[in-house]
């Protein structure tokens, strides 16, 4: 029965608006929004119902007077609950990328082009997420924590922005689809080799004026620090000189894949995953190799590791991709 | 969502409502059971705090008061019952409100019971508390729906909660009255009205010496009056209720056989009085009319004692339009059977009056008149009129006459007629009302409860029954007297609350008129005053729907208009805007004035001198130092209003 009642909403579901994802923004206008009675406003109705028959049975006024003023009351709260989504703009939807695996925070940014109207405590939800949308001042985002499976894009599922506010007696809702996927980046590998050393690359060392190794010296330059002077050669021939350090740099790390061998290719994208994240972690600069793009980087930091990570979330599902 | 527990504040919100949804009801069932279902209710929403009780014990209350209720009310299930039943059930339930629908059931439950309410009793106090109920139960049903959004963020104020529920009534209100006044109404009912079991005061089918003062120091309203035409003297003014026959030496009831007779036609006296009587809901089918109706109102009939007996129980308010004139003969020919009943006496009771009535039947012969002139003078002579009457004993009647000699009208008619019937003249005891009060500013006659009265009846050969009124004959102020007398008697203060009575009384008659004596009949005769006769019904729906549509309609447009800019200049600045883009010149919310002026005027061939002139009138107006430009506001807006590209 339930499986019945499940096909038949989900057939019914195809038939309303917006059949296809849609850009945004969006403004939910009137032929969007949808209103029903919630299973109390059924029983406030069978009860109203009730009431009338019998005050018009009895030909009692003040019965039949109550019974439609609550009736009236009734009404009114179902404009209500259009008006609060009516006019509504939807104007973006946006998350920051989480591994896969993690739930994704989508936000849901709206817009309301009317200072009067009231619109607070809106539902939105899909099947697997609840949020709440207020709007102050005009503005106002909703968050809904989607589950995540898979890297790569994932597409928002059509969302349901609702209310059965005033009175609780009637649901209007508002179907949107937004069409702009978000990143799933790959899940990193709980536990693996640690980061490949960059020996086989050529190893450029820097100065690093407060290394341990000491260098050479050299003549003194305004600004250098006195701890830095190397007194006893400066005695001994007569001009200021200077220590100078150096450290060995790390060398840039190269995450290649062709070099990773012996894993299928989801493993591959997980293990790179993990240590893009190790490398960003340690500080170090680092190179992503991945077929069918050019190599990425060397560099470091937060716009990097996006630009590998979405390399890796994008690379084509190989098998077991799921 | 449902599932939802409810914080303390809501849940106190919800119980509060539900008590007000109750509270009306109670007032209409007796004390003891409204006590103890005000007791139980409290009980349980303390109860209701706790953690919840196991089911068996949850039963326990709800059985408990169930069984009460059954033994103060009776078994019989009436609608007594059924409202005692429904706010005891109500007392029970906040033991299981803790979630959101719990609370929502509570809540749709308990707005039953000012329904109910209002089947028992319509006064003002059950108006405005049912009223009250329904504004709390939607405050509650609207703090539900902000903790079902979960949008406990900003709670709302309890008076802005009103104010957001006071607006949707009244946005509701113009398609509640064109239901209320449109919607057609069954002519009769689909199934039967049982009666009420709890009588309140009115005129019973009996009379009991001894049972009245109660009732006469009632002052609410038992009938309005308004006459077409001539208006009877105050002292003329007796209503006719029940006629009651049958005496078993302490109660005066029906006989049986006063139905089984018709009415014969009466002989009228001069000019027939014309009007319309507006009569409180007693439950009963009895109606009351002035002296004798020369013929029944629709939907009421006689019986052969011309007291009105109606089709359905008086439960509401209803309306009669009667003809009454005073009478020359009544019932001339009495036949023999209904003679005996007014002759009849209980066997063995009052012995002295019986005697003294015998020794007055020798005494005047064959004079009829000549006893009941003979009484009348002895009680004018030796009797007292009191409100405080000892309790009598077997010889009722006997202990009245020759003993206390004090009384008020239920003794006076009762002896006289036990009186006249042992010395041979029929009578019979007539209850009803005497005497009304003008509502000045209504123009119509109020007649209290406590104007109810008891007289004689006597059948003298040749005029039939004769109205006598002993009670008069002692003390005819009491039996005429209005709160305006007896505020005469007892000082300033009353007579100058009377006004204040007159109003009020006036209001509660406006509201007869246009809500509770709306019926059928009446709302086929609605339209009559725009020269529509006789709306049948598919033509009453059409036009409920045609007035239906236009509420909805301005509660459209009420609900979702934004706010309007308050600043009439600023309007009339947006007007002049709006205008000049159908040239496609309009003016971007962000662009000021004076660019926005320039730039029309470099666009328009010929240039827009006017507009680069108003705009900056308006800016200096609007944006300048206070009053610098000397400039009057409506010049200004009138000049704004004016201008078309």
């Amino acid at each position: 029965m339930r499986e019945t009642l499940r096909a038949l909403r989900g057939r019914l579901e195809r038939f309303v608006r917006p059949r296809t994802p849609e850009p945004f923004p969006v403004e939910l206008h009137r032929r969007r929004i949808y209103v029903l009675p919630t299973r109390f406003g059924l029983f406030f109705g069978v009860m109203l119902v009730a009431m009338g028959v019998g005050a018009l049975n009895y030909n009692n006024n003040p019965a039949l007077l109550l019974m439609l003023l609550l009736a009236g009351a009734a009404q009114t709260s179902l404009l209500g609950a259009h008006l609060q989504l009516s006019g509504l703009r939807l104007v973006a939807v946006s998350a920051d990328p989480v591994p896969a695996g993690a739930p994704i925070l989508l936000r849901l940014h709206a817009r309301a082009p009317s200072r009067g109207r009231e619109r607070r405590g809106l539902r939105v939800d899909c099947p697997d997420a609840t949020g709440t949308l207020s709007l102050d001042d005009g503005v106002g985002e909703a968050e809904l924590a989607l589950p995540t499976q898979r890297r790569g894009w994932l597409d928002v599922p059509r969302l349901r922005i609702s209310t059965t506010r005033p009175l609780g007696l009637v649901r209007a809702w508002s179907w949107v689809w937004p069409e702009q996927p978000l990143l799933v980046y790959p899940a990193p590998e709980p536990n693996g080799p640690p980061l490949p050393d960059g020996a086989g690359e050529a190893a450029l060392a820097r100065l690093h004026p407060l290394g341990d190794d000491v260098h050479h010296l050299r003549a003194y330059r305004r600004g250098d620090p006195p701890r830095t002077i190397a007194w006893k050669p400066t005695a001994r021939l007569g001009s200021l000189l200077v220590r100078e350090y150096e450290q060995p740099l790390s060398a840039d790390i190269v995450l290649d894949w062709f070099r990773i061998t012996g894993l299928d290719m989801e493993a591959r994208i997980r293990r790179l995953a993990r240590w893009v994240d190790e490398a960003e972690r340690d500080g170090r600069r680092y190179r992503l190799v991945v077929p069918g793009h050019p190599p990425i980087g060397p560099a470091q930091g937060a716009a990097h590791r996006h630009a590998c990570l979405r390399a890796l979330a994008l690379l084509p599902g190989g098998m077991g991709a799921r | 969502m449902a599932g939802t527990r409810l914080d303390a504040r809501t849940r106190l919100g919800v119980l509060l409502a539900a008590g007000a949804c109750v509270a009306p009801l109670l007032l209409q069932v007796p004390t003891t059971l409204a006590l103890v279902i005000t007791g139980v209710a409290i009980a349980m929403a303390f109860l209701s705090q706790r953690p919840p009780l196991p089911g068996w014990l949850r039963m326990v209350p709800a059985l408990g008061l169930g069984a009460f209720v059954f033994s103060t009310m009776g078994v019989n299930f009436g609608r007594d019952t059924g409202c005692a039943m429904l706010a005891a059930m109500l007392a029970v339930k906040p033991l299981e409100t803790n979630t959101l629908r719990d609370a929502r059931s509570l809540l749709g439950f308990a707005l039953f019971a000012p329904f109910a309410t209002f089947l028992l009793d319509q006064g003002p106090l059950s108006l405005v508390l049912g009223l009250l109920a329904v504004v709390l139960v939607l405050a509650a049903m609207q703090r539900l729906s902000d903790v079902e959004s979960d949008d406990a963020r900003r709670p709302r104020t309890a008076w802005r909660r009103l104010r957001s529920v006071g607006w949707m009534l009244l946005l509701g209100l113009p398609l509640a009255l064109a239901a209320f006044w449109l919607f057609p109404r069954l002519a009769s009912p689909l199934w039967g009205v049982p009666d009420r079991a709890h009588v309140r005061p009115g005129l019973a089918d009996s009379m009991t010496p001894g049972r009245w003062s109660d009732l006469l120091l009632d002052d609410t309203p038992a009938a309005r009056v308004r006459f077409f035409g001539p208006v009877p003297p105050r002292d003329r003014m007796y209503f006719r209720g029940p006629v009651f026959m049958q005496y078993d030496g302490r109660t005066w009831s029906r006989a049986p056989l006063q139905s089984s007779y018709t009415a014969q036609p009466v002989r009228a006296s001069g000019t027939a009085w014309d009007y319309e009587l507006e009569f409180e809901p007693t439950d009963r089918r009895q109606l009351i009319a002035l002296d004798v109706p020369l013929s029944p109102p629709p939907n009421a009939h006689f019986w052969s004692d011309r007291a009105l007996r109606v089709e359905r129980p008086l439960d509401s308010v209803t309306r009669w339009r009667m003809q009454s004139a005073p009478v020359a003969t009544f019932e001339a020919d009495l036949p023999r059977t209904l003679q005996l009943a007014a002759l009849q006496l209980p066997q063995g009771f009052n012995p002295r009056t019986i005697a003294l009535a015998r020794q007055w039947r020798q005494d005047a012969g064959a004079n009829d008149a000549a006893i009941v002139n003979r009484a009348l003078s002895w009680i004018r002579r030796d009797f007292g009129y009191t409100l405080e009457v000892p309790i009598t004993g077997r010889d009722a009647i006997d202990q009245f006459l020759f003993r206390d000699k004090k009384g008020y009208c239920e003794q006076f008619s009762s002896s006289f007629v036990v009186l006249m019937r042992a010395a041979g003249i029929p009578a019979r005891v007539v209850a009803g009302y005497a005497g009304a009060e003008l509502n000045t500013l209504g123009g119509y006659w109020l007649v209290r409860r406590s104007d109810a009265h008891a007289w004689a009846e006597v059948w003298l050969a040749g005029r039939g029954w004769v109205r006598i009124d002993p009670t008069a004959a002692v003390a005819p102020e009491r039996v005429f007297d209005t709160i305006q007398d007896r505020a005469r008697a007892s000082g300033d203060l009353l007579a100058n609350l009377q006004p204040m009575f007159d109003t009020g009384d006036w209001m509660v008659s406006t509201w007869n008129d246009f809500v509770l004596g709306f019926n059928a009949d009446r709302q086929r005769r609605l339209l009559q005053p725009l020269g529509f006769d006789a709306v049948d019904p598919e033509r009453l729906l059409l036009l409920f729907s045609l007035v239906a549509i236009a509420a909805l309609a301005a509660t459209v447009w009420l609900l979702s208009r934004d706010v309007r800019e308050r600043d009439p200049l600023l309007r009339a600045w947006h007007r002049v805007g709006r205008r000049y883009a159908k040239l496609g010149l309009a003016r971007a919310p962000h662009e000021p004035a004076s660019e926005w002026t320039q730039r029309v005027h470099r666009a328009r061939a010929g240039g827009d001198d006017a507009l680069v002139a108003l705009g900056a009138r308006f800016s200096r107006r609007r944006y300048g130092p206070a009053r610098e430009a000397g400039e009057r506001l409506n010049a200004l807006l009138r000049d704004l209003d004016k201008h078309r590209p």
